[in-house]
């Protein structure tokens, strides 16, 4: 099991080093000089050339991408243009405000797809599995703007219920109501594709020999599914959780700024928007990167869910 | 072998138009037919084709100029004169929705077609050159390691917010899964032995991929498309939306929903209208993709 976590971390170097160096290149192609940028529109030819030599743009590409690898690995992500404050201290202030709500998301969405697809499964061919499934595609097709739209002017704007602009601090800390909105649009995304995929693995467990073992045995048929059926079917759903990181990643941006929550997507959407590329270079660099553990995460835990893949 | 050189040969000589099927596939007019028994699939194929229709003939139904502002008629209503009622700046909505919906189809099939052709190609020469699987594949892992918000991100940073930066993240979105997609499918199709004994009996490379290895993956890879197309628009409406795609005044479905969100308290349906029309869409080319994969190939189902 060591050597296959280990195998999977040397598969995921190329893909961070390609990473980094697209974000690096989204320095270098970015159609502004940033030494122009930040000596001002009224700068002298000197000044902007001094910035320039200062910040190292003068020298070769393959050296510029050296140091700034040297310079990731020390947490040095440059000086955001508007704030002026060090990239790294926004991204660090982000992170916290963005995982509660992918997480919160997710505590809203796990049970209750992973519930619906169970369901569906059991029913198979009724009317609640169709219903289900209705529910599940329509849920699939929903931009996460209208959820988001539809919540903040019923539940609250109309209806008063919830607040629905930015972030009051930490859950435990009286930040719950904030919370519940941009989670439950987050979450929204998510039901639907878990929904299907709990759906089909369910089904297919259904029709092993162990479970119909299980029900030759006089079972009752809630322990045969809970018991049996669904923890074997738990393991798809956690890679399926894990393609959702980017559907958790997209969703959060804009789930983010809609709400005015203050994490990593709306720094990184409000940084491009406002020509401010350090900050915005690094927002998009972390979410890449965190993209990129989610996923070898995943891949961690479906070893250890599933024996049956280090053997092979 | 002895039994299955002529026949090759003669798939070769006489009908080069068709290489062998790797499994008998429904024809295309039973295909339609079971498509039409499907309800759902039918209402969604129609309502479908009535939004294309609309959106290529624009100027013939749009009642109103999309881009005329009257501010006296500012944030109305839906009424008789105008069905879907006015925008911020007296705009016709229904207008911009019929306007807007070409831009945003528009996104959905560029990104379908060209990233499907480069993403198809590049799954099946990976498939047939294995020489160049690994170094293909190696990309497209890189290339999955940006989820398509993310590159839209990226590209609007590189070249400014607007239409192309929506629809070059889409574009390089798409070729990565499409590549796997059809890589799996050609590596079965690899294995099938009609394609050994077009090897055999001197069938070009050329030949052998287009006419034996792609025609066979084809129905795969369109099932995949086609799922795929409503996944694009989302991306690309919430881009919109966050005002990294298509910018004022240009009508996109994505952008109007997100200039209606400043107004929602006041009058919601600028807002609401366009997002539930972008949900409509992507509704019926999700219930017609699922229907194209229960027909055509049932094995993507899981």
């Amino acid at each position: 099991m060591g050597r296959q976590i280990v195998h999977r971390l040397l598969i995921s170097l190329p893909a961070l080093l390609g990473v980094l160096f697209l974000c690096f290149c989204l320095m270098q192609v970015v159609p502004a000089d940033p030494a122009a940028i930040i000596a001002g529109p009224d700068a002298k030819a000197e000044t902007i050339a001094a910035i320039r030599q200062d910040l190292g743009l003068d020298r070769p590409i393959v050296v510029q991408f050296a140091e700034y690898i040297w310079r990731v690995m020390h947490g040095d992500l440059g000086r955001s243009i508007i704030s002026n404050k060090m990239v790294i201290e926004e991204i660090a202030s982000t992170m916290g405000p963005t995982l509660e709500l992918m997480f919160a998301g997710m505590l809203f969405a796990i049970p209750i797809g992973m519930a619906l697809g169970t369901v569906a499964a059991v029913n198979r061919g009724t009317l609640i599995d169709r219903s289900i499934m209705a529910i599940a595609v329509a849920g699939v097709s929903m931009p996460i703007f209208f959820i988001g739209l539809i919540l903040i002017q019923y539940v609250g704007y109309k209806w008063g219920l919830l607040p629905f602009l930015g972030r009051a601090g930490p859950v435990w800390a009286g930040g719950l109501p904030n919370l519940v909105l941009p989670a439950l649009t987050l979450g929204s995304v998510l039901i639907g594709p878990i929904a299907r995929l709990t759906r089909t693995s369910v089904l297919e467990v259904l029709g092993a020999d162990y479970v119909r073992t299980a029900r030759a045995k006089g079972l009752r048929e809630r322990v045969v599914i809970v018991h049996h059926a669904l923890r074997n079917a738990l393991i798809p759903v956690v890679t399926l959780i894990g393609l959702q990181a980017a559907f958790l990643l997209g969703g959060a941006v804009v789930t983010e700024t809609m709400f005015s929550w203050p994490g990593v997507g709306r720094l990184a959407v409000g940084a491009i928007i406002s020509s401010d590329f350090p900050t915005a270079q690094g927002a998009i660099m972390i979410l890449a990167l965190a993209f990129l553990l989610i996923n070898l995460l995943v891949d961690v835990l479906y070893v250890y869910l599933d024996p049956r893949v280090a053997r092979q | 072998m002895t039994m299955q050189a002529p026949l090759a040969l003669d798939v070769a000589s006489e009908a080069p138009d068709v290489a062998p099927a790797q499994t008998a596939l429904p024809g295309r007019a039973s295909v339609l037919r079971r498509l039409a028994r499907d309800k759902a699939a039918a209402l969604a194929a129609t309502f479908l084709s009535l939004v294309v229709l609309a959106a290529i003939f624009a100027p013939i139904v749009a009642p109103y100029d999309p881009y005329y502002t009257d501010l006296s008629k500012a944030m109305q209503a839906p009424s008789a004169a105008h069905w879907f009622g006015t925008d911020t700046a007296g705009r016709d909505v229904l207008s911009r929705v019929i306007y807007g919906s070409r831009n945003t189809l528009a996104i959905g099939l560029i990104g379908v077609i060209v990233g499907g052709l480069v993403g198809g190609l590049f799954g099946i020469l990976a498939a047939y050159f294995r020489k160049l699987d690994g170094w293909i594949m190696r990309i497209v892992d890189i290339m999955l390691a940006f989820p398509a918000i993310l590159l839209g991100l990226a590209v609007a940073a590189i070249f400014g917010a607007g239409l192309t930066a929506v629809i070059v993240a889409v574009v390089v979105a798409t070729i990565p899964d499409v590549a796997r997609v059809a890589r799996g499918a050609a590596i079965g199709v690899m294995g099938q032995e009609f394609m050994e004994a077009g090897r055999a009996v001197g069938v070009s490379d050329t030949v052998l991929i287009w006419r034996y290895l792609t025609l066979n993956c084809i129905s795969t890879i369109f099932v995949f498309l086609t799922l795929r197309f409503g996944q694009i628009i989302l991306i690309g409406s919430a881009l919109s939306f966050l005002g990294l795609g298509a910018q004022p005044p240009t009508a996109e479905l994505g952008m109007m929903a997100s200039q209606g969100r400043d107004f929602l308290f006041i009058s919601e349906h600028i807002a609401i209208i366009p997002s539930l029309v972008i949900f409509l869409i992507v509704l019926a080319a999700n219930i017609l993709g699922d229907a194209f994969r229960d027909v055509l190939d049932p094995r993507l189902q899981q």
